[in-house]
C-alpha cells in the first residue's frame, strides 16, 4: 500500500473546476443529460430545474459515478472518460447523494473517518479532519452516537460532514437541505458560503430560496440542457407578476423556464 | 395482494427455497443409490426452506403497513400456513420420483415446528435474523441426535418420526410461534 | 481511530468469532471423553467439529458481505479514490483473523484440560490445527465474496445449510482422496489412539482452502461480470493442485498410524509393564495394578512376566508377531480426565484370560476359565457385567456353571487345583478344548 504524497493531495489551481462540453449522460436507457455546456469555478452554484430535468444524473456524472455517454467532461483538469485514472480528482471531491446510504451501526465519527480513509487522506490527518468536519456541521454533541439513532436532519448533516471531511475542491450536494429545520437550513447556508470561498460548490435543490440566499451563481437546467446561468439578482430580475411563484426569485425561475419551453417548441 | 407479495420479496424467497430443494433432490438422484433421502438431508432441507421463506415475514416499512385498515393477525396466520404448504407440497411431491423426501410425518413435524420457532424468533429479533437460532439448533440436533427423555426434547428435529417427545415439542413450538407472530408481528429491526 | 478497529467493532467479525468459540467449546466439553486421551485426539475432535464451524463461518461471511448492498453505500463509495481491493482489506482481515483465532482458542480451551495428562505432542498437530484455523478464515472470505455476489437476505441461511451438506458429504464421500482434498473435517474419524493425518493430506486441504479464499476475495473486489465468472478459475486450479499432491493409497489416507505414538513405553524394572507412548501418562497408575495381576498368575508354572497394552486394531492389518506367551496384552482405556479408566478392572482382565490372548482362532470355554481365574483370585466367580468395561449382559447360566466348577476346585488340595489350572492353560495355548478339564 503506497502512501499518498502531499503533492497529490495539495490543491492545484485549475481554470475551471468543472467543465462540460456537449455532455451527454444516460440514466438507464434514457438520455437524461443531452448536450449540456457548463463551466463552473470557485463559488457556490445552485442547480435548479424541474423534476426530470436531469439534475441528479448530472450530479452523478460530475461525481464520477456515471460515465458520460458523449461529449466532454473535465473535473479539476482530469478528463472523465472511463479511461483516465480518476484517483487524483476523487481525492479532492466531496459528494452527498440524494439518497444518502450509510452504515447504521457506525457512529458519526466512525463513518466520517471511514469516508476520510476512503478518500485516501493521510492516516495521521484523519482524526483531526473528522472532528473539524463534525464541528462545522454542528454535530459535535452527537459525534459518538450511532447513525441509526439520528433523526433525518442530523443524518443529513452527517452526510454533509463526510462530504467536506477532505476539504474538497469540488463539492457536490444533491438536495442537502432535505429534512432540515429552518434553523439548520440557515446554518447550512452559512457553511456553504464559507466553503464557496475557495472551492467549487454545486448544490442541487428544489428550494429556490436556498439558492438565492447561499449561492453566488444560479444554473438552471431543463430537459438535460442548460437553460440559463447567472447571478441570483439577475434571476430575480427576470421575474414579473405575470408568472407563478411566491417570491421574486421563484417568479424569475418560472419565467425563464417558460421562455425556454417556448423556444424549444419552435 | 400482489403488492403485499412483492413488497415482501416473496418471489425471490420462493424461488430460492424451491430451487434449493430441487438442487438437493437432483444431487441425490445422481449420486446416491438409495431411493429415500437420509434423514439428515431431509431435516436440513426442511430447515433450509423454512429459513429462506422466513425472510418474507416482514415488510420494508412495517409501521406504514400497521396503519392500514387490514386484519393483520389472520393475514399473518395465512402467511405462515402458506409457507408450511410450500414446504410440504414441494418435498412430498418427490414421493413418486427416484429420490424421495420423507417420511411425510418427519417433514410435517419438523416443518411445522421450525416454522413456529422461526416465527417466534421473528417477533423478537426481526425477520432478517429469525433463522439464526432455528438453523443453528437444527444443524446440531440433526447431526447429533440424543436419546433419552431430555435428549429427545433438546434434539427434537433429529428424532425418528415416531418419537412422541419430538412430536410434542414440535407441536408446542408451532402453536406458540403462530400465536406470537399473528398477534405481535415481526420485530422492527435494521 | 484505526479502520481495522472500526471494522472489528462494527462488522460481524466479533459476533461470528464469539459464536464459533462458544459452539466449539460447548461441543468439546459436552463430551470430553472423546478427546481426553491426548493432543491428537483433541486435534481430531476439533477438526470433526469443523462440520459445524465451517458453515458458521461461511454464513457469517455472507451476512457481512451483504453490507454494502444493504446500506446502499455503493453510489457514495464509487466517488472515492480507494480501490475496491484496498477498501475491502480491513473487513477481510477482521473477519478472517477473528474466526481463525476463535478456532485456535477452542483448541487451547481443550488443551487446558489435557495439558497435565497428555504425554505426547505429535508434531503433526501444529499443521492440522493451523490449517483448521485457516479453513475457517477461508470460509469467511468465501462467504464474503458470495454475499457480495448475491446480496439477498436468503443467501446467508442457504449457504449455512449448503456448507453443512458440503462438509458432511465430502467427509464421507468416495473416492477417499477427493474427500481428503475437499473436506475440512476429513480424517477426524477416530479408529485408534495412535492415528494421525498425513502431512500431504493437510497440505492438499490447505491448497483447496486457499483457492476458495482467493475466489472469495475476487468475488468481493471485482465489479465486472467477466471477472466474477473468472473467479471460478482459482477454485478449479486449487482443486487440481490439491488432487495432485494428495496421496491415493488407502494406508496413508485412512487413519495412518503415527509410529512414534504407537511405540511402547516401558517400566525400567521387572516385571515389565508397557503402554503406548500416547498413553504414557497412565503407566504409573497401571504398573502396580498390572504387577498385582501378574503376581496372581505367578502361581502357575511358565506364567507370563510382562503386561503390554493391546496395540492391535480391527482396522489395521495385524503385523505384530502372534502371541508371545510371556506377554499379556490388555486394553488400556482413558477416562475423561485423562487418567486410567476402570482401574478396578485391570487385575480381573489380566487373570481372567489366564495369560493367553484371545485371538478368536481357538474355541474357549468361558465357564472353565472363569472358575480357574477366580480360584487364583481367591473369590467366588461373578458375572462379567460390572467387572469388565463394556459388558452389558450375560447368560446367567455361564456364571452358574463357573461357580459350580469353582466349588469343585476348592474342594481339591491346592497343588492338585493349581496343576489342573496349569493344564487348562497349556491346553488353551495348544488350542485344545478345555471342557471338563477342571472337573475330572
Amino acid at each position: 500500500m503506497r502512501a499518498v504524497s502531499t503533492a497529490e493531495t495539495a490543491t492545484t489551481i485549475h481554470p475551471w473546476a468543472i467543465h462540460a462540453e456537449a455532455l451527454q449522460v444516460r440514466a438507464g436507457r434514457h438520455l437524461a443529460v443531452d448536450g449540456l455546456d457548463l463551466s463552473l469555478g470557485t463559488g457556490v452554484h445552485g442547480l435548479l430545474g424541474p423534476n426530470g430535468a436531469g439534475k441528479t444524473t448530472l450530479m452523478r456524472a460530475l461525481a464520477t459515478v456515471l460515465k458520460p455517454a458523449g461529449g466532454r467532461l473535465t473535473l479539476l483538469g482530469s478528463p472523465v472518460d472511463g479511461r483516465t485514472d480518476l484517483r487524483t480528482a476523487r481525492r479532492a471531491l466531496g459528494y452527498l447523494p440524494q439518497h444518502f446510504g450509510y452504515y447504521p451501526r457506525f457512529t458519526v465519527r466512525e463513518f466520517v473517518a471511514y469516508l476520510a480513509w476512503l478518500k485516501e487522506m493521510p492516516k495521521a490527518a484523519i482524526p483531526a479532519a473528522t472532528q473539524r468536519a463534525i464541528d462545522r456541521v454542528g454535530l459535535s454533541a452527537k459525534a459518538d452516537a450511532r447513525l441509526k439513532t439520528l433523526s433525518g436532519g442530523m443524518l443529513r448533516r452527517a452526510g454533509v460532514a463526510q462530504a467536506i471531511v477532505n476539504d474538497p475542491q469540488v463539492l457536490l450536494m444533491d438536495e442537502p437541505t432535505v429534512g432540515l429545520d429552518p434553523e439548520q437550513r440557515l446554518d447550512l447556508r452559512e457553511l456553504l458560503r464559507d466553503l464557496g470561498t475557495d472551492a467549487c460548490v454545486l448544490v442541487s435543490t428544489h428550494l429556490v430560496e436556498d439558492v438565492v440566499a447561499a449561492c453566488t451563481e444560479v444554473v438552471l437546467v431543463n430537459e438535460g440542457r442548460l437553460v440559463w446561468q447567472g447571478s441570483p439578482a439577475a434571476l430575480v430580475a427576470h421575474g414579473d407578476d405575470g408568472h407563478a411563484g411566491d417570491s421574486p426569485a421563484e417568479r424569475g425561475y418560472s419565467a425563464l423556464l417558460h421562455r425556454h419551453r417556448a423556444e424549444a417548441a419552435r | 395482494m400482489t403488492l403485499y407479495l412483492r413488497a415482501r420479496r416473496v418471489p425471490l424467497a420462493l424461488a430460492a427455497s424451491v430451487g434449493a430443494a430441487a438442487l438437493i433432490w437432483a444431487l441425490w438422484l445422481v449420486f446416491s443409490t438409495d431411493r429415500d433421502l437420509g434423514a439428515l438431508v431431509v431435516v436440513l432441507t426442511v430447515v433450509l426452506m423454512v429459513a429462506v421463506l422466513s425472510t418474507t415475514l416482514v415488510a420494508p416499512d412495517e409501521d406504514l403497513e400497521r396503519t392500514a385498515a387490514l386484519r393483520w393477525p389472520w393475514r399473518r396466520v395465512a402467511h405462515l400456513l402458506a409457507a408450511l404448504a410450500v414446504v410440504l407440497v414441494v418435498l412430498l411431491a418427490t414421493q413418486p420420483t427416484g429420490a424421495r423426501f420423507g417420511p411425510g410425518v418427519l417433514v410435517l413435524r419438523d416443518g411445522a415446528g421450525l416454522l413456529g420457532l422461526t416465527a417466534l424468533c421473528a417477533t423478537v429479533v426481526g425477520a432478517a435474523r429469525a433463522w439464526f437460532l432455528p438453523l443453528g439448533w437444527t444443524v446440531v440436533a440433526a447431526m447429533f441426535p440424543q436419546s433419552g427423555a431430555w435428549g429427545a426434547v433438546v434434539t427434537w428435529q433429529g428424532q425418528p418420526p415416531s418419537s412422541r417427545p419430538g412430536a410434542w415439542v414440535a407441536a408446542v413450538l408451532a402453536v406458540t410461534g403462530v400465536l406470537a407472530y399473528a398477534l405481535l408481528g415481526a420485530a422492527r429491526r435494521e | 481511530m484505526s479502520i481495522l478497529r472500526i471494522e472489528l467493532r462494527r462488522s460481524a467479525a466479533i459476533g461470528a468469532a464469539v459464536l464459533a468459540l462458544v459452539v466449539g467449546v460447548a461441543a468439546l466439553y459436552l463430551a470430553p471423553g472423546r478427546w481426553s486421551q491426548g493432543w491428537m485426539s483433541l486435534t481430531l475432535t476439533t477438526k470433526e467439529y469443523l462440520l459445524l464451524l465451517w458453515p458458521l463461518a461461511l454464513a457469517a461471511g455472507a451476512w457481512q458481505g451483504r453490507r454494502e448492498h444493504r446500506a446502499r453505500v455503493g453510489e457514495l463509495f464509487d466517488t472515492t479514490p480507494r480501490s475496491p481491493v484496498r477498501r475491502m482489506l480491513p473487513v477481510l482481515v477482521a473477519m478472517g483473523a477473528a474466526v481463525g483465532l476463535a478456532y485456535l482458542l477452542v483448541v487451547v480451551a481443550g488443551g487446558l484440560r489435557i495439558a497435565s495428562t497428555a504425554a505426547y505432542f505429535p508434531p503433526d498437530v501444529v499443521a492440522i490445527v493451523l490449517v483448521g484455523a485457516f479453513s475457517l478464515s477461508a470460509a469467511a472470505w468465501l462467504g464474503l465474496g458470495l454475499g457480495r455476489l448475491l446480496p439477498a437476505l436468503v443467501t446467508a441461511p442457504a449457504l449455512a445449510v449448503a456448507g453443512v451438506l458440503l462438509v458432511f458429504f465430502t467427509t464421507i464421500m468416495r473416492p477417499d482422496w477427493l474427500g481428503a482434498v475437499l473436506s475440512p473435517a476429513y480424517g477426524s474419524n477416530p479408529f485408534y489412539p495412535f492415528q494421525t493425518i498425513d502431512p500431504r493430506v493437510t497440505g492438499a486441504l490447505a491448497i483447496w482452502m486457499g483457492a476458495l479464499a482467493f475466489t472469495g476475495v475476487l468475488l468481493l473486489v471485482t465489479r465486472s461480470p467477466y471477472a466474477r465468472v473468472a473467479a471460478v478459475l482459482p477454485a478449479l486450479l486449487g482443486l487440481g493442485a490439491g488432487a495432485a499432491i494428495v496421496p491415493r493409497d488407502e494406508a496413508t489416507l485412512i487413519a495412518p498410524v503415527d509410529p512414534v505414538a504407537r511405540e511402547l513405553v516401558c517400566t525400567d524394572d521387572a516385571p515389565t509393564v508397557c503402554v503406548t507412548r500416547v498413553n504414557a501418562n497412565v503407566l504409573e497408575t497401571l504398573t502396580p495394578l498390572a504387577r498385582e495381576g501378574l503376581a496372581v498368575l505367578a502361581k502357575l508354572p511358565d506364567a507370563p512376566t510382562q503386561v503390554h497394552e493391546d496395540r492391535r486394531s480391527f482396522a489395521l492389518p495385524d503385523e505384530m508377531p502372534a502371541g508371545n506367551d510371556d506377554i499379556i496384552t490388555i486394553t488400556v482405556r482413558i477416562d475423561d480426565r485423562g487418567g486410567l479408566a476402570h482401574p478396578a478392572s485391570v487385575v480381573p482382565e489380566i487373570v481372567l484370560s489366564l495369560g493367553v490372548d484371545f485371538t478368536g482362532e481357538c474355541q474357549r470355554n468361558g465357564a472353565v476359565e472363569r472358575a480357574a481365574a477366580y480360584y487364583l483370585l481367591g473369590r467366588e466367580p461373578v458375572s462379567d457385567v460390572g467387572v469388565v468395561p463394556g459388558m452389558i449382559s450375560e447368560d446367567p447360566l455361564l456364571n452358574a456353571e463357573a461357580v459350580t466348577l469353582w466349588r469343585g476346585l476348592r474342594e481339591l488340595p491346592s497343588s492338585e487345583a493349581t496343576a489342573r489350572i496349569a493344564a487348562v492353560r497349556a491346553a488353551i495355548l495348544a488350542c485344545r478344548d478345555t471342557t471338563g478339564m477342571l472337573s475330572r
